[in-house]
Formats: structure tokens, C-alpha cells, sequence
């Protein structure tokens, strides 16, 4: 056999030979079994030498592996097969995912603002104690973190609510602290003018000092 | 000269469908990675089949492999990953590998008598080994230094060359030298040996 081409299997062996000469190399190893037999005896050399107790210097594992791998696929044609997966495609999904709730999201709250809110600021403190129920007061320590005031516009006839606007504001105000202040008080705006005279006692019109407070069923106390 | 681009040469011809360079890796690295295997089992045959087994998970995994990590590191997590899965689902409990070298011996002794299954390959690895000590004895001393530093140490050529004050080209001369009178002692053994063993086994 070639003196260099054993010069250059014991290099490569030793992870010292050149990236090129590694690629040639690695070809003509994993066909030449002459070569791969030179190459095992290299990997023995080395066992015996570190002195490997309990390891057996014969190939049993190298030929049993070397009898299953040969029955299984190779990985070219499993790739080709689709069982590879495409690594583009996990963060092309998601961002697709990521940009489609958004849009969803942008078109229902534009469909729920309504134009021309007068702005009023009736603090939560201004309620008589009487008016004050135990879901309000739960809300009102979720408001700590939250805006001071609510947008209460004046209610609209023509809006219509899939769900009654009391249960979704008290809902919305209840989880205030996951959402951001703007798109709550858009939507907050949104549930009180959806369903009229049904705002519940957390939404206080100027003028509904006068209406029974609701608890978070709706149902009037 | 790239960092394992000698294995990573290697796992790209496989990742391409070429099963032979698989056969390549498990050549050069079964030895260590039963050894590695060893620290959780004590009977070598058992570690074989581990050592197998997760060359087996090594092989359809290496689609993935992307090459961030030298493939040994990466087959050494595989390896232990299926050691401890056998030992949890063999119900038995991990050993230490801290032995202690005055219990070596017995250590030793004890795994070959529970090894049962091939006394005639632990005749030949003996065998095997009095050779390449023989043969290592016999070389020049310039030659046995490199090589012992190389195989036992695991020093790099460029490492070597510093302490032998000598060329690269020179230490990997005399590596290879040093490979090939051993080899050349070894051949004749190895070839009838190993035949006969794997009919037995």
C-alpha cells in the first residue's frame, strides 16, 4: 500500500490532517476495506495502549453495528423521504401563527372601538360602601396596578354584544394586570356601551348613581 | 486543519448515505466508548451491547447532527444517556468509576469471571495487548516517546513537537512509523485471531 496514503490514514486518525485531505480520505476509507482494516488496527494499537481494562480488543461491536446499520435505510434516501424534518419550516410557522392572531386581533378591536367615548373619571372611591359588592372590591385591588380612571362613553343602542358586556368587562377588568392599559381601556369602553344599562358596579356612568349594582352574573341585588 | 474534521468528514458521508464511513466512526471509537460505558456496568459484554445500542441511536440520529459539538462529545451524550436509561430500566445502581488502583486487579477479575460468554476473546485481547506492549518496547526511543505521548497522553502533533523539540512533520513521521512496526507485528494475529473470535461469539 501507498506509504503516504498510511501517513496521511494515520494523520487522519489522529485528527491531523488537513479539511481537503480529510474529505478525499474519508471517501476512499469507506470504501477501501483495507484501508478501514488498517484503520481499526490504529483504534486497537491505541486501546492496548491505554491499557483499557475490561475492554476487549476484538471488533464485536464494531460488526454487529456495522450488520444492523446495513439493513436500516441510509440516511440520504430516509432524508428524501421526508423523514428528516425541514428545519426552515418551524419558524416560518410560527411567525406565520404569530402574524395572523395579531391581524385577527387588530380587526376585532377596531370593530369594538367605538367613536366620539366621552371620557369621565369616576374613581372607585366616589361609590357609596353600599354600592360597593365583593367582586368590586376584588377588582379593586386588581386596579392597583392599573389605570386610574375608566373610559365610560355613553351608551349606543345599536351595539351589539355576543357576550353581555357586564360579564366581559368584570372579566376583563378581573385579569386588568395581564393586559396592557390602552386595549383595556378600549375594550373596556367597547362592554359598557354594548349592552346598555348593564355595566355593572365597576362601570360608573355619570348618571348611574341611580341603577341597582350587578354582581358578575349580571343579576341586579 | 480543522478541530474533528476528520470525524466531521466522516458524518458528512454518512448524512449523504454512506453507511461505511459509518462503520469508520464505530471502528475508531467502539474501545472508548465501552470503556465509557464501563463506569455504569461492570460486565464488558453488557457494555457492549449498550456501547451498540447507542451507536445504533447514533446512526439515526445524525440527520441532526449539525456539527456544533465535535461528534465524539456528541456520541458521548448519547452513549451515557443509554447507559443510565439501562441501568434505571435493570433496575440496578450506577457504580462509581473511581477505582482504586490497589483494587484494579480485582476489579478486573471480577468482571472476567462474570463475563462468561467469550473466553477466547479474552485470550485474544491479551494477547493483543502483550504485542503492542512488545512491540512498543522494541521501537527506537523517538518513536515510543511520540506514540505514547500521542495515545496515552493524548497530547496534539503540534503539542508533541514543542516537547521532543522537533518539526510537526517530523512528530507525525514518527507516529506513523511507530503505528506501522507495531502493526506490522499485530497483523498477523489480529487477522486469524479476530476471525475465529467473531465465529465464537
Amino acid at each position: 500500500m501507498n506509504e503516504e496514503l498510511d501517513s496521511q490514514l494515520s494523520a487522519m486518525f489522529d485528527d491531523e490532517l488537513a479539511t481537503a485531505e480529510c474529505e478525499l480520505l474519508a471517501r476512499r476509507l469507506s470504501r477501501d476495506t483495507e484501508l478501514r482494516a488498517r484503520w481499526e488496527r490504529y483504534a486497537v494499537i491505541a486501546a492496548a495502549i491505554r491499557a483499557e481494562r475490561g475492554v476487549r480488543l476484538n471488533a464485536r461491536v464494531a460488526r454487529r453495528v456495522s450488520v444492523i446499520v446495513g439493513a436500516e435505510p441510509a440516511l440520504a434516501a430516509a432524508a428524501a423521504s421526508g423523514h428528516a424534518p425541514r428545519r426552515w419550516l418551524r419558524p416560518v410557522a410560527g411567525a406565520a401563527v404569530a402574524a395572523s392572531v395579531a391581524a385577527v386581533s387588530i380587526l376585532w378591536l377596531r370593530g369594538h372601538t367605538v367613536p366620539g367615548a366621552v371620557v369621565a373619571a369616576p374613581e372607585l372611591a366616589a361609590v357609596p360602601a353600599s354600592r360597593v359588592t365583593a367582586p368590586a372590591v376584588v377588582r379593586a385591588a386588581a386596579r392597583t396596578a392599573g389605570p386610574d380612571s375608566y373610559v365610560v362613553p355613553p351608551a349606543t343602542r345599536g351595539a351589539t354584544a355576543i357576550v353581555p358586556a357586564t360579564e366581559l368587562a368584570n372579566y376583563v377588568v378581573a385579569h386588568s394586570t395581564f393586559s396592557p392599559p390602552v386595549a383595556r381601556r378600549n375594550l373596556l369602553s367597547s362592554f359598557m356601551t354594548s349592552e346598555p344599562g348593564a355595566a355593572g358596579p365597576i362601570a360608573l356612568s355619570t348618571d348611574g348613581a341611580q341603577d341597582p349594582p350587578r354582581d358578575a352574573k349580571g343579576s341586579a341585588q | 486543519m480543522g478541530a474533528d474534521a476528520s470525524d466531521l468528514s466522516l458524518v458528512r458521508r454518512v448524512q449523504r448515505g454512506d453507511k461505511g464511513a459509518f462503520d469508520a466512526l464505530v471502528l475508531k471509537y467502539q474501545h472508548k466508548l465501552v470503556k465509557l460505558v464501563m463506569r455504569y456496568v461492570r460486565n464488558p459484554a453488557e457494555a457492549e451491547d449498550i456501547a451498540q445500542e447507542a451507536f445504533i441511536k447514533a446512526y439515526r440520529a445524525l440527520p441532526q447532527f449539525r456539527g456544533d459539538s465535535a461528534f465524539y462529545t456528541w456520541l458521548y451524550r448519547i452513549a451515557i444517556n443509554t447507559a443510565k436509561n439501562a441501568v434505571v430500566s435493570r433496575d440496578r445502581s450506577p457504580i462509581e468509576y473511581n477505582i482504586d488502583r490497589n483494587n484494579e486487579e480485582s476489579y478486573d477479575m471480577q468482571s472476567r469471571m462474570k463475563d462468561s460468554e467469550t473466553p477466547e476473546a479474552l485470550v485474544l485481547t491479551e494477547e493483543i495487548r502483550s504485542i503492542v506492549n512488545g512491540a512498543i518496547e522494541a521501537l527506537p526511543e523517538d518513536l515510543r516517546t511520540a506514540i505514547v505521548l500521542r495515545e496515552l497522553e493524548g497530547l496534539s502533533y503540534e503539542e508533541i513537537a514543542a516537547a521532543m523539540d522537533c518539526p510537526v512533520g517530523t512528530v507525525r513521521s514518527r507516529i506513523f512509523r511507530a503505528r506501522e512496526a507495531i502493526d506490522r507485528r499485530l497483523r498477523e494475529v489480529f487477522e486469524g485471531g479476530l476471525g475465529r473470535t467473531e465465529e465464537l461469539g
